[in-house]
């Protein structure tokens, strides 16, 4: 997996954010094993410390599950992912609006401009 | 520990010094050849002569390679940049200091006994041997005579002071690579000027005291038993004392006063 | 378990000036700790005091609870910035010197990092260059089973590849008691893979930290942050 990380922000945000993302895009699929917390810092270079806060908060919001002996899984909460999907692309959408606002455009232009490339896309 | 100390110091200092004693064992063989042949005439006599030569030199460079050997085998070992390596070694300054001096031991006396046994292989014909064996026996005999009978107690002193001295010399260079490293970016010449310093006091020390001494030796050791008696058992105690004093400064300094760049 | 490392008014001087005053520091098990300052601030004189290479004047070092010499450097794995391995071993040798004298290293742990590594054991050190003598001394003090590890500089020198491997070692390596002292001054490449750090400034301990709280409450990197409070 690509980890993208800056040191401006804390680490383990950045790490949850690009988690979620690998969950909902199916990267990582509902149920499935997650590697060691030392495989998975050793992958993105970061401290086990700082990826075990992150997975310890995916715990805690349900996406992660842990079994004693057999480690962390994925939930296979469907739901769950699915809203957490629609929150993201939520989430993205607003960001969208805002940074387009800052450029001088109001949201109804926002729309009408984006219909009409999304349009001429294909 | 100290045992793998001895074992890694042997090691370390054995690949230089086998293949010199190999050398010398090659000339030693060769040389007890060619003097016994006959048949290098006119200008092959050159030969042998070259042989010998070779051997000579052997000979002198068994003795000062491992002297200079040990010597450079301590300042490297322990106040270079290995230094880092062997201080950080569970194991105390003073089983480091051991094992070197252990082993620089070893080797002296290794040296002198190869160079002896060398020099019987090359030069030494069976009437030889039998004259060697008389002139000892006539020596014991002049010595028992002289001494009174105590000549076992001589021989016994005389060897322990030679070990002593031995160990002394050791321990006075040991010393004063101690006390040169304490000069931060002149350790070498710290080194000597320590080593130049501790000679000239002991020196001076010596003469003080066969000045103030002499009339009361000129007293006293009237005799040749003095001798064993008490000449041997001074000197004996001014060298233990020495060694104990360059021993105990050398452990101070690298347990306090370590100063590796 | 006792914090592994405990400095209370800890004071180094050499002849003409003071390296270490009256530093207090205590350091946790489990965590890598960087310790960041630039040269001359002190860095390698508290590492050397932590090994036993040199005495404090005043103020007391204890590692686990103990006064540093022959117990503690049976715990304590130290990686100099220096090559310190007799240039004549073989890369074996020195594999076989580490265990002679270390109870806690593991053999094939060491032979495996070289396996992976590509590193011939039999070659001599003196044919090796710096970069591959620089790993293979890595390898030797990551293969000790210690409680604290001071390594210091580790990546300075060294290519980026190489850099990737070393911290990918010292992550891989880590285990909830030992802790990992790194000595550095270069901070980007190295903050991310650090827990806590310690700012040293001339021989004075001016902030200790964790990661974390630098970069949610200051808003910036650790590497922004030490540029500021160092700036010349």
């Amino acid at each position: 997996m690509k980890w993208e990380l800056n040191t401006e922000r804390p680490v383990y945000i950045q790490l949850i954010e690009q988690i979620q993302t690998e969950i909902i895009s199916g990267n990582y699929k509902p149920g499935d094993k997650l590697p060691s917390v030392r495989d998975l810092a050793a992958d993105a270079t970061v401290n086990p410390n700082t990826m075990q806060r992150a997975l310890v908060e995916l715990e805690r919001t349900g996406l992660l599950l842990t079994n004693r002996t057999s480690g962390r899984f994925i939930t296979s909460d469907d739901k769950m992912i699915k809203k957490l999907k629609e929150e993201s692309a939520k989430n993205q959408i607003l960001e969208f609006i805002d940074k387009m606002h800052q450029l001088g455009f109001e949201p109804e232009e926002t729309l009408t401009l984006f219909i009409e490339i999304v349009k001429n896309k294909d | 520990m100290l045992n793998k100390l001895l074992k890694h110091e042997f090691k370390a200092t054995a690949r230089l010094l086998i293949p010199l004693y190999l050398i010398l064992l090659a000339f030693t063989i060769m040389d007890r050849i060619v003097l016994n042949l006959n048949i290098f005439k006119g200008v092959l006599s050159i030969i042998p002569g070259l042989i010998t030569f070779g051997y000579v030199i052997s000979i002198i460079a068994v003795i000062m390679v491992t002297f200079i050997l040990m010597i450079m085998r301590f300042y490297k070992n322990l106040m270079t940049d290995e230094g880092y390596l062997m201080f950080t070694l569970p194991v105390k300054s003073h089983q480091l200091i051991n094992s070197k001096l252990l082993v620089s031991i070893m080797w002296t006396v290794a040296s002198v006994l190869a160079v002896i046994a060398s020099i019987f292989v090359v030069a030494a014909a069976p009437e030889d041997i039998r004259e060697i064996t008389q002139g000892l026996k006539y020596f014991w005999e002049e010595l028992n005579k002289e001494f009174g009978g105590k000549v076992l107690l001589l021989i016994i002193e005389f060897i322990i002071i030679v070990i002593l001295v031995l160990i002394n010399s050791m321990l006075m260079i040991y010393v004063s690579i101690a006390v040169g490293q304490l000069f931060n970016g002149h350790k070498l010449i710290g080194a000597f000027a320590a080593y130049i310093g501790i000679t000239t006091v002991l020196q001076i020390v010596m003469s003080i005291f066969i000045f103030i001494a002499s009339p009361i030796f000129e007293e006293t050791l009237t005799t040749f038993s003095s001798i064993p008696n008490l000449v041997f058992p001074i000197t004996i105690f001014i060298l233990i004392g020495l060694n104990v004093a360059f021993y105990w400064v050398t452990d101070y300094i690298f347990k306090k006063k370590l100063n590796l760049e | 378990m006792s914090a592994i490392l405990e400095c209370k008014s800890l004071t180094k001087k050499f002849s003409n000036f003071t390296a270490l005053s009256n530093v207090n520091l205590t350091l946790e098990r489990g965590r890598i700790i960087g310790l960041l300052g630039p040269n001359g601030s002190g860095k390698t004189t508290l590492i050397k005091l932590i090994n036993g290479l040199l005495v404090p004047n005043s103020g007391s070092l204890l590692i686990n609870g103990k006064l540093p010499g022959t117990e503690t450097k049976k715990i304590v794995s130290y990686l100099p910035e220096k090559t310190y391995l007799p240039e004549w071993m073989r890369v074996s040798e020195t594999i076989e010197f580490f265990e002679d004298f270390y109870a806690d290293f593991d053999r094939k742990k060491a032979y495996e990092m070289m396996e992976r590594l590509h590193l011939d054991s039999k070659k001599r050190l003196k044919t090796l260059s710096k970069g591959t003598k620089e790993k293979v001394q890595l390898i030797l003090v990551m293969s000790r089973k210690a409680d604290l590890y001071c390594l210091d500089e580790p990546i300075g020198g060294v290519d980026p590849a190489a850099r990737d491997y070393i911290l990918n070692t010292i992550i891989s390596n880590y285990n909830e008691n030992a802790t990992v002292l790194i000595s550095t001054h270069l901070i980007s490449d190295i903050e991310k893979v650090l827990d806590d750090v310690v700012f040293l400034k001339e021989g004075f301990v001016t902030m200790q930290s964790s990661v974390d709280d630098i970069r949610s409450k200051d808003g910036k990197s650790v590497d922004t942050l030490f540029r500021e409070v160092f700036r010349c």
